[in-house]
């Protein structure tokens, strides 16, 4: 029935960031490669110009940008005697579609995670023993250390040109960085964007505690930047139109700014729009993959043959292939047993907001989406555990991502939720508040996971991914502990009030936290306990990698993206240098 | 709404924030002076020592005379005046002509003078008209930008159809096409020294004819919008 096109050498699921950087690099080590992308094709010119991409209600609001999950959706519920239901609208987390994926709607905020984050397990053990850590929870090492990853993120960092300021440089702590940070090799490409008015009061208010604050790392540029693509990228305007937008100004790293352009000039490079992946395909071993199965916009059907599948999708879209592909073991939160699915974390985010006196002019739309000051003092393991009943932490920070009209009503405790008295708040508040969030880990737990559900199915009558999720009373501690952190801040930061606001039970998807999803099938050391080696590869089908956030075996304190690009460079160079050389697995059990 | 949004704008702010850091925004406002934009009327119109008069050659109504030697400053924020004549102080702009008269005025001098143009609503009678085509491919530039060499559209900033976006980015519909093409080049060849991450790499990427082709649309396009709207 399906067409069986040409042979090609890779076949990326997917072409966002993971796929356009993996797919630009191994066409140009000479593999014939086809991207393949669900969602259509699109470009600075003509697709994200203004004034038509800062049309609010559009996308912030009707998720232009988005998954059109009339056609795929997850289904979701806090825990296994609930029955899942499927989100028919984006609110909680917003997974996107189309070329570029994710990585055009992104705020541009570049964090890595810290050295301890790699071999976590082994590291809480040694500092806090043995029985410190809830048994409740499946903390594990990833397989990999922050110092093989430490050349990738510099790389990834590049690409994009990332604006920051170095905190470690080989170990030497950096005046007006990040002192926590794990070490450099080099300072960043271009130096921090410039900080806005609340990004000054919030460095006051923690200095004055005695904290560290430091610029946030942002990719979306202080500076023009060509980056070793030869692309050039533009100073950023501060228009406040980053997440749930694209940059008309070639100011934020995309990889329509990035990285496409010099994949697309390769012609060994494809690209294949508006064709949704339905399978991985298996010989009759179940050991190799064949390639892919596909349905393009005219609802054809293909099988287009490949030597290796890399699965480059969104984290809950690489794990919902695995689970429809029948590659590597479901896991069984009632045994324990089985991996893909397993580790699935999300982001413990909270907030504290600072009300300020009417003649203090904030300007919150003068922003770009990693705009900010933060402090780097309470996040993972950067403080003692010893007397708190939590691990993990949040990096804190006054990061106000654009104070757009629809979506910015700050209104202090004790306002009427509609009416005149709303209003009158709205007005009254709206240029006079600091928003401080509050950016937590996220630890794995056996109760939580990833399958496929029983019940709904997609436009092309495939399981939906059912996501089974609460946060763990670790998690809920460590927010609170922390959020108190932000307050305190805030108040140093002269705010008339301070309003706060830890994360609290039941997750729920109608209000937005964050669209970092991670886990189910993670990287380590056990196959029992990991659905990839330490190299991304599957431990079951040693053809495919998958690539991305799904591949956390926690979520740490910060935003994903960063690790999510060391990490396809190392499975880069993993394939590159290893596989390709000798194919079949590269680690052995 | 007034939008201090753009990037000149958050150096102002930092800067206030980095000179004043005891400072709340309310002793800033308390210790703020009011611009007097009469006393400004009087310097456009008599000029003060060694300084001459501005409406010489700005005009009192500041669209200045026809031959597009000096641009219209009528109706442009009050801020954006200011930091020229700050820039034209500090060297950041070079001009035989503005460089003494700026470091003549005194601050506040300076900040009457921007209050009266500024106030001033300007007059814009349309201007020369160019062919078809430049104004098409200047449209493009200014709506789109040029996607083969990753320049960004001229109106990402400085407005719809170049109206400007107070009180940082100037306006640049009505604005003379001669003056336009005079300070790209200057940005070009690196001699204009302010907005050193935004215009100079612009400029340094177009090249003549786009450039002339901007700087005819913008002189056109505010005539234009203004005739489409009579009709």
């Amino acid at each position: 029935m399906a067409e069986r096109l040409r042979p090609v050498n890779v076949v990326t699921v997917g072409v966002g960031m993971t796929g356009a950087i993996m797919g630009k690099e191994l066409a140009a080590a000479g593999l014939k490669v086809v991207g393949i992308e669900r969602g259509p094709g699109r470009d600075t010119v003509p697709d994200f110009q203004s004034p038509a991409i800062h049309d609010e209600l559009r996308f912030a609001i009707r998720k232009a940008l988005m998954q059109d999950n009339v056609k795929e959706t997850v289904t979701v519920r806090n825990s296994s005697d609930q029955t899942a239901l499927p989100m028919r609208r984006w609110i909680g987390f917003l997974p996107g579609t189309g070329v570029g994926g994710a990585l055009v709607h992104w705020n541009g905020q570049t964090y890595r995670f810290q050295p301890a984050d790699f071999v976590y397990k082994t590291h809480l053990e040694q500092r806090y023993g043995k029985s410190f850590i809830d048994p409740e929870l499946t903390v594990q090492d990833w397989g990999v250390t922050y110092g093989e990853l430490e050349p990738h993120y510099d790389r990834f960092e590049y690409l994009c040109g990332t604006s920051g300021k170095a905190g470690n440089i080989k170990g030497q702590i950096q005046r007006g960085g990040n002192p926590f940070e794990g070490p450099r090799s080099r300072e960043y490409p271009t130096p921090p964007m410039k900080e806005p008015y609340y990004g000054a009061l919030f460095r006051k208010g923690a200095e004055s505690l005695g904290y560290h604050p430091f610029p946030q790392p942002a990719s979306t540029l202080s500076q023009p930047y060509t980056n070793p693509e030869g692309l050039t990228l533009q100073q950023c305007v501060f228009c406040g139109f980053c997440e749930r937008f694209a940059c008309e100004h070639f100011a934020k790293a995309s990889p329509q700014t990035i990285v496409l352009p010099a994949a697309l000039k390769n012609t060994n490079y494809e690209l294949r729009t508006n064709c949704q992946v339905l399978r991985v395909n298996l010989d009759s071993t179940g050991k190799t993959a064949t390639g892919v199965t596909y349905v393009d916009a005219a609802g054809r059907e293909f099988e287009q043959p490949a030597d290796i599948v890399l699965i480059t999708a969104y984290a809950f879209n690489n794990v919902r292939l695995l689970l429809n592909s029948g590659i590597g073991k479901p896991y069984d939160p009632s045994t324990g047993e089985g991996a893909v699915g397993r580790n699935y974390a999300y982001q413990t985010v909270s907030a504290s907001t600072v009300f300020y006196d009417a003649d203090v002019n904030i300007n919150p739309f003068m922003a770009s989406g990693s705009s900010g000051t933060v402090i780097d003092d309470f996040s993972g393991d950067n403080f003692d555990h010893g007397p708190h009943k939590f691990i993990g932490g949040a990096y804190v920070g006054a990061i106000m991502t654009g104070g757009r009209p629809i979506e910015f009503h700050p209104t202090p405790p004790g306002t009427p939720a509609w009416g005149l008295g709303w209003k009158q708040a709205v007005a009254r508040h709206y240029n006079h508040t600091v928003v401080l969030t509050v950016h937590g880990s996220s630890h794995p737990a056996r109760h939580n996971y990833l399958d496929l559900d029983p019940t709904y199915k997609d436009a092309w009558g495939l399981p939906l991914l059912r996501m089974t999720f609460d946060f763990p009373d670790n998690d809920i501690r460590m927010s609170s502990y922390v959020t108190d952190k932000a307050t305190e801040i805030g108040r140093a930061m002269g705010g008339k009030t301070v309003a706060s606001a830890p994360r609290r039970r039941p997750y729920t998807t109608t209000a937005y936290q964050t669209t970092h999803n991670t886990g189910g099938a993670v990287m380590g050391n056990d196959p029992k306990t990991s659905v990839l080696n330490r190299y991304l590869q599957c431990w079951d089908v040693s053809n495919v990698f998958v690539v991305g956030a799904s591949a956390f075996a926690h979520n740490a304190s910060y935003n994903p993206t960063n690790t999510v690009g060391a990490l396809t460079f190392w499975a880069l160079d993993a394939i590159k240098n290893q596989y390709l050389k000798s194919p079949g697995p590269l680690v052995h059990t | 709404m007034t939008r201090m949004s753009r990037l000149d704008a958050v150096g102002a702010i930092v800067g206030i924030a980095v000179l004043c850091p005891g400072l709340t925004a309310s002793v800033q406002a308390q210790g703020k002076r009011t611009a007097d934009a009469n006393h400004g009327a009087v310097i456009a119109a008599q000029g003060a020592s060694g300084v001459p008069a501005c409406a010489q050659c700005h005009a009192f109504s500041g669209a200045s005379d026809s031959s597009g030697a000096f641009p219209r400053i009528g109706g442009q924020s009050a801020y954006y005046l200011e930091k020229q004549m700050r820039d034209f102080t500090s060297s950041e702009r070079v001009n035989a002509i503005m460089s003494p008269i700026a470091k003549a005025l005194s601050a506040d001098d300076i900040a009457d003078v921007a209050a009266y143009y500024a106030n001033n609503s300007g007059q814009f009678p349309p201007l020369a008209t160019t062919d078809a085509a430049t104004y098409e491919k200047g449209q493009q530039l200014a709506r789109i930008g040029d996607a083969a060499k990753g320049i960004q559209a001229c109106n990402n900033c400085h407005g719809p159809d170049g109206a400007g976006i107070p009180p940082a980015i100037p306006y640049l519909a009505g604005q003379y096409a001669q003056y336009i093409t005079f300070e790209i080049q200057m940005w070009k060849r690196g001699l204009r020294k302010n907005s050193p991450g935004s215009m100079a790499p612009i400029a340094k990427q177009l090249d003549d004819q786009q450039i002339a082709a901007i700087a005819a649309y913008y002189q056109q396009v505010r005539g234009s919008t203004s005739a489409a709207v009579a009709k």
